[in-house]
């Protein structure tokens, strides 16, 4: 009798029945494996881990509610069409009926995901909660070459870009950009947009090159779902700021690939455009409204209808009243609130954020990554502007503060402005402060580029420059005088930053009281060296000192001793724990003591190279 | 076609006045090389042939098809000729005499005795090489003077290697030979593609080559194509065929709209669990890290050699400015595994547990709490030369007995340290045990193989007394009428005033039961006599087991009631005395028990092992280890 018997008849229970192997699930949905994965991408559904493995310990389980809530949806016929239609193409193209082919080709079956898209996202928080790989992957195919005959499309990498730079334009306007960070592999910006914390990486902006070790079917099902998904979401947000959504951008600056500025400037159009429909709403109710009008869809729908019945106008007037107030009035007034008292609607972080870089104004140099420094420099209140056409001002222009320069030298030189490397910018927005420009300036190597996402204090490591950016956010904080009408908050900020300002003096007078001492030592020594102090004397007077010594080998002991006893502690309390405790504590003790090592590591390397440098100096 | 054709006559006409000129004037010229020529080729029949053909030559502008062979020794290369008088033999079985170089088989036709003009500057070269003297002149002694035909007629002569001489080719052979090179037909005057002449033509002629009547269905209309027709008809009015390519609308509205109704907002079916976010970029990641994230060259080596599961994924690297940092070229692949762990790793929730690793620890009582307990040496009992390998305490708690490998036995006052009594046994004392009875201070102590009973001589002169009786023992009664060899002999020690008890095998533990009568002993290698119940009182000795599950180590007896203790290596056996039964197995999980002890109110046992555990049994509470308490490191000895 096997291990595992089951009478006939008897239904299977537990584990065996909860789970079902890849390979059963794959023949129970009576479909190709390729499409098993793009069903399963497409609906989120993911294998699962049981507690017990019926079928074997290398196989893949999926839980049997998740196959059968893949068998029911209707996608799973869609794909069965999409089959039908592509051998009816085959067909038709072999037997050399090219109309009938053609015609095929033309309609083919398609499918739409919103439904999926809600499925899995019920709520808009959730959406946003799983929206970091999305816009990776977005952002990645942005990147890639926009090539015919290449194995991505040409229209959807468009797609792409359009999907990203509304994203980005979005968070630009509202000020939701909190750090960034440029890595090797590219980079991280994190946003944080109704108190969620989204992170995402965008390629360098050069030429990727596809590669073959990568499944291309499988990546653009998932990206199939991701453009979707953040059409979607872009969609939302729009709406949430009251501009209309699929936006309409000026082609001329759209062609010379600025995006992303064309987008920006639509949005401040668009609401300010709001807020003049508002007013005017407010005032003259009985104006003709055809001119203001052409933005809101709604309304142009409305405008059409009374074109066409011009006899009931007063009729419709009031209803197009009604039908306008509910919908519009609620976003003027977000509108007019935001425009009055925008500060008191944000909160610290965002009021912090919007005016990071007020009052400064940017120059972009050809060589800089311009499409970033294009969304970052905006999302911290700046103004930018580039080398090129559509440019809103000019490399001349008197009030520009800052250009930002790549290159080894600099030759043009406005006297009235300082030209930095780009990682200025990237290190003001992570320190939130701005920082003095004298590390960044052209042709300089610059100071370390730290990532902004590690808590240093928890790593037990702390860079160098990170202790000075510290320093000088102190610094600036202390600067900044609490003003009458602001709150607790930023009373207890300041105090917080005293304090810290306190402990940092107080440690400071510490190290330097040891370092005073250790200088007067080496005097005393190179006194008596001078004096010609016999080492004979020396050693009568360490002989003097002898007891002392003895104190110290006894003390020695005694910590020996204290040092046993703690042993003792140690070794007791493991021979107490159960052994699934012990593994549990010896695994995280040597997860301490990897950490630690790494530290020894990082520090050991700091002291090398200090170490080359002062000689090299001394040299 | 017509022009080229008037071209090429226009050619062949020039050609033929080259003949012309050829054969009229220049023929008749003279110069140096000529004469050099006749002093070289001397004389011989071969010039007198050749003026006698010449006039032949003129005559027929034959071919050489028609003129024999003249090379009469072979395919062979005439080289190996060249120190030869003759070569081969004409068809007269003449010698054909060999002239120093080539061209000593003439030809016999006039064409071929047109005077050698070399084609290239090379072929006389490689005369000269091969003769070692200038080429030499075998024609006769007309050349032509040089003129705007002789290029090409130069061009046009080719070396015969079998006949050994240089044909001319005329300047038609040369056109025919350049066709045929280009794959055109060899001669200009022939039509590769003629118009198609129809030779079955009938249309005209009023006779068709069927004469069957033309069928009906060649003037009606198709009914099938009719039907389909109408189908296709049918299918375009009802809409199932569209032309028109359908528009591309981005539907997109607002999905979340509402967010208030919460019953809809619920996700339905299994519980979602998230996908982990990717791991956020540390500092090592930075396009400009500091110097301390970057890896030396040695340390990058070193990563060579680790395994490649153990290998760091991202090593870090610093660049100088941010215009000099490349494409990353690993981005694809990364979104691409990003993608794979999303689909295809299984997902679990796990709790991660954030604490502080010594809260795991179990809470001790802080040893202050315990006290007081001896923290300092009190005492020290001196006296032992050898380790001491068993004490024992006297029930009253006054005396102190001590077993040493240096074969002493010693008894001390506890409270003073004041060594009360020395014995000499002469062998290691292995176990002692202390009589638990007050009023019999009697010693038990193992002695090389043998137990060993003397009276401790302690406590009043009533006590000492009865143990002396107690310690007396008859010679050698019982002994005969035991069936075989008994397990134990009780002898009397003389010198000691005790008694011995002579085992088969070595002895390893004693224990007293506590009234102190009867007394165990553990012979482990002792087979069937391996445990041993002893009476004092009747110097009697018996083993109760017949059969152990295993070596026993030790035995005890419970502290208040008729139980016995029997530990072999992995159980402890709990047994009966009166019903003489097992009443329980206590499994230990331990290797190898090396001692037991029994709380005295009887219900806790403790058992230690070689393999460094202690096993804390509660008998009321089940067979299994209430705790066992680990990593002492050493093994528990007893």
């Amino acid at each position: 009798m096997p291990k595992h018997y089951r009478p006939a008849g008897k239904k299977k229970e537990g584990n065996a029945a909860k789970y079902i192997t890849r390979t059963k699930a794959v023949n129970y949905l009576q479909v190709s494996l390729a499409i098993f994965r793009k069903l399963c991408i497409l609906k989120g559904v993911f294998p699962r881990q049981p507690k017990k493995k019926v079928e074997g310990n290398h196989k893949t389980y999926y839980h049997t509610k998740d196959i059968a809530f893949l068998a029911h949806d209707p996608l799973i016929e869609k794909f069965r069409e999409i089959k039908v239609h592509r051998r009816k193409v085959k067909k038709a193209v072999a037997k050399k009926n090219r109309d009938l082919a053609d015609r095929l080709l033309n309609r083919p079956p398609t499918y739409k995901l919103d439904r999926l898209v809600l499925e899995r996202y019920p709520t808009f928080v959730d959406a946003l909660r799983d929206l970091d790989d999305c816009l990776t992957m977005v952002h990645l195919f942005a990147a890639l070459p926009a090539v015919d005959g290449e194995r991505v499309e040409v229209k959807r990498i468009h797609n792409c870009r359009r999907l990203s730079h509304e994203w980005q334009a979005y968070i630009s306007r509202t000020h939701s950009l909190r750090k960034t960070f440029i890595s090797v592999k590219g980079i991280y910006y994190q946003a944080e947009v109704q108190g969620q914390k989204i992170t995402w990486l965008t390629p360098h902006a050069l030429q990727q090159v596809l590669t073959d070790d990568v499944d291309f079917n499988v990546m653009l099902s998932f990206l199939e779902f991701y453009e979707t998904l953040l059409g979607f979401v872009n969609f939302k947000l729009y709406h949430s700021i009251n501009v209309n959504y699929p936006p309409i951008l000026d082609p001329r600056l759209e062609a010379l690939a600025a995006e992303l500025y064309a987008l920006c400037r639509y949005m401040s159009a668009g609401s300010r455009r709001m807020i003049g429909n508002s007013q005017s709403d407010e005032v003259m109710e009985d104006k003709d409204e055809k001119t203001k009008a052409d933005g809101v869809i709604e309304e142009d729908k409305d405008v059409k209808n009374k074109a066409s019945s011009k006899a009931d106008e007063s009729e419709l007037r009031l209803a197009q009243l009604q039908h306008q107030l509910p919908t519009n009035e609620p976003g003027a007034l977000m509108n007019l609130v935001e425009e009055s008292t925008a500060d008191d609607a944000d909160d610290d972080d965002t009021k912090e954020c919007k005016g990071l870089f007020k009052n400064l104004k940017f120059y972009l140099s050809r060589e800089v990554p311009r499409e970033s420094l294009l969304f970052i420099i905006p999302a911290f209140g700046g103004t930018v502007s580039w080398e090129g056409e559509g440019a809103p001002f000019k490399e001349e222009d008197e009030d520009t503060t800052h250009q930002i320069v790549d290159r080894p030298t600099q030759s043009h030189v406005f006297l009235s402005r300082e030209y930095v490397q780009p990682q200025w910018v990237f290190d003001c927005v992570n320190a939130r402060i701005i920082l003095p420009t004298e590390g960044y300036l052209v042709g300089r190597v610059p100071p370390p580029h730290l990532s902004p996402f590690v808590d240093n204090d928890a790593e037990g490591y702390i860079p160098e420059y990170a202790e000075t950016i510290k320093r000088l956010q102190a610094a600036a904080r202390n600067e900044v005088l609490p003003l009458p009408g602001i709150g607790d908050e930023d009373l207890d900020n300041s105090l917080v930053a005293a304090m810290m300002d306190r402990t940092e003096s107080n440690e400071a007078a510490e190290k330097k009281r040891k370092l005073e001492m250790l200088e007067k030592q080496y005097h005393d020594e190179l006194k008596m060296e001078i004096d010609g102090v016999a080492f004979s004397s020396l050693s009568n007077k360490e002989g003097d000192k002898s007891p002392d010594a003895k104190d110290d080998t006894q003390s020695d002991r005694e910590e020996d001793a204290s040092k046993q006893e703690e042993k003792d502690d140690d070794d007791i309390g493991t021979a107490l724990m159960s052994r699934r405790q012990r593994g549990l504590y010896k695994a995280m003790k040597m997860g301490k003591e990897k950490k630690k090592e790494k530290i020894e590591l990082l520090k050991k390397r700091k002291k090398n190279t200090d170490s080359s440098a002062s000689s090299k100096k001394r040299h | 076609m017509g022009q080229s054709d008037g071209e090429h006559e226009h050619e062949g006409n020039d050609l033929s006045a080259d003949d012309s000129s050829w054969s009229d004037g220049v023929w008749s010229e003279d110069d140096n090389e000529e004469s050099l020529s006749f002093e070289d080729s001397g004389e011989g029949s071969g010039s007198d042939g050749e003026s006698d053909d010449a006039a032949a030559a003129e005559e027929s502008d034959s071919s050489e098809d028609e003129v024999a062979p003249r090379n009469t020794v072979g395919d062979v290369p005439l080289e190996w000729y060249k120190d030869e008088e003759h070569i081969g033999y004409d068809i007269d079985g003449r010698k054909i005499r060999n002239v120093i170089g080539r061209g000593a088989l003439k030809p016999t036709s006039g064409r071929q005795m047109m005077p050698r003009i070399e084609s290239s500057r090379s072929v006389r070269g490689l005369g000269k090489g091969v003769s070692g003297k200038p080429y030499p002149r075998l024609c006769n002694a007309r050349r032509p003077r040089l003129e705007p035909g002789t290029f090409w007629q130069r061009r046009r002569k080719i070396y015969d290697e079998y006949n050994d001489e240089e044909v001319q080719i005329t300047k038609d052979e040369a056109k025919i030979i350049s066709r045929l090179l280009k794959g055109k037909t060899p001669h200009t005057n022939v039509d590769p593609y003629p118009d198609y002449v129809d030779w079955f033509e009938y249309e005209d002629k009023g006779h068709p080559l069927s004469s069957a009547p033309e069928p009906k269905r060649r003037f009606v209309p198709s009914k099938w194509e009719q039907k389909k027709a109408v189908k296709l008809v049918r299918a375009i009015r009802n809409g199932w065929i569209k032309f028109d390519k359908p528009k591309e609308e981005r539907n997109l509205y607002l999905l979340w709209g509402d967010e208030t109704d919460t019953a809809d907002n619920k996700r339905h079916g299994l519980s979602y669990i998230p996908p982990p976010k990717p791991k956020l970029p540390g500092h090592e990641e930075s396009y400009n890290p500091s110097i301390e994230y970057i890896p030396s060259q040695e340390e990058i080596d070193s990563y060579q050699l680790m395994y490649e599961e153990d290998r760091l994924k991202f090593i870090p690297k610093r660049f100088e400015s941010l215009r000099s940092v490349p494409a990353y070229e690993k981005a694809l692949r990364e979104g691409f595994d990003r993608c794979l762990d999303l689909y295809l790793c299984p997902r679990t929730r796990k709790k991660r547990i954030n604490i502080d690793p010594e809260s795991l620890k179990p809470k001790l009582p802080s040893k202050k709490d315990l006290r007081p307990y001896p923290k300092t040496c009190y005492l020290e009992f001196k006296g032992h030369t050898s380790p001491v390998k068993s004490i024992s305490v006297e029930i009253t708690g006054q005396w102190l007995a001590s077993g040493s490998c240096d074969g002493t036995i010693r008894v001390w006052e506890v409270e003073t340290g004041r060594c009360l009594k020395v014995w000499n046994v002469g062998g290691d004392v292995r176990h002692i045990a202390w009589n638990p009875s007050p009023d019999r201070p009697i010693l038990a102590a193992v002695v090389g193989h043998d137990l060993l009973l003397i009276n401790a001589e302690v406590g009043s002169e009533e006590m000492q007394m009865r143990v002396k009786d107690l310690l007396k023992i008859d010679e050698m009664a019982p002994q005969d009428d035991t069936d075989k060899k008994p397990a134990v002999r009780w002898m009397k020690h003389e010198k000691l005033d005790g008694i011995t008890l002579i085992h088969q095998k070595a002895v390893s533990n004693v224990e007293w039961h506590y009234k102190g009568d009867y007394f165990t002993t553990v012979v482990p290698t002792g087979d069937t006599r391996a445990v041993l119940l002893h009476q004092l009182t009747k110097k009697h000795s018996h083993h109760p087991f017949r059969k152990l599950p295993g070596l026993p180590v030790a035995a005890t007896f419970h502290p208040s009631q008729k139980m016995f203790f029997v530990a072999t290596k992995k159980f402890v056996q709990v047994y009966d005395l009166q019903k003489a039964q097992l009443v329980k197995k206590l499994e230990s999980g331990l290797r190898e028990i090396s001692s037991i002890s029994i709380h005295p109110g009887g219900d806790n046992v403790i058992v230690g092992s070689k393999d460094g555990k202690l096993c804390w049994f509660d008998t009321d509470l089940s067979t299994r280890p209430y705790k066992t308490l680990k990593g002492f490191g050493l093994q528990v000895p007893s």
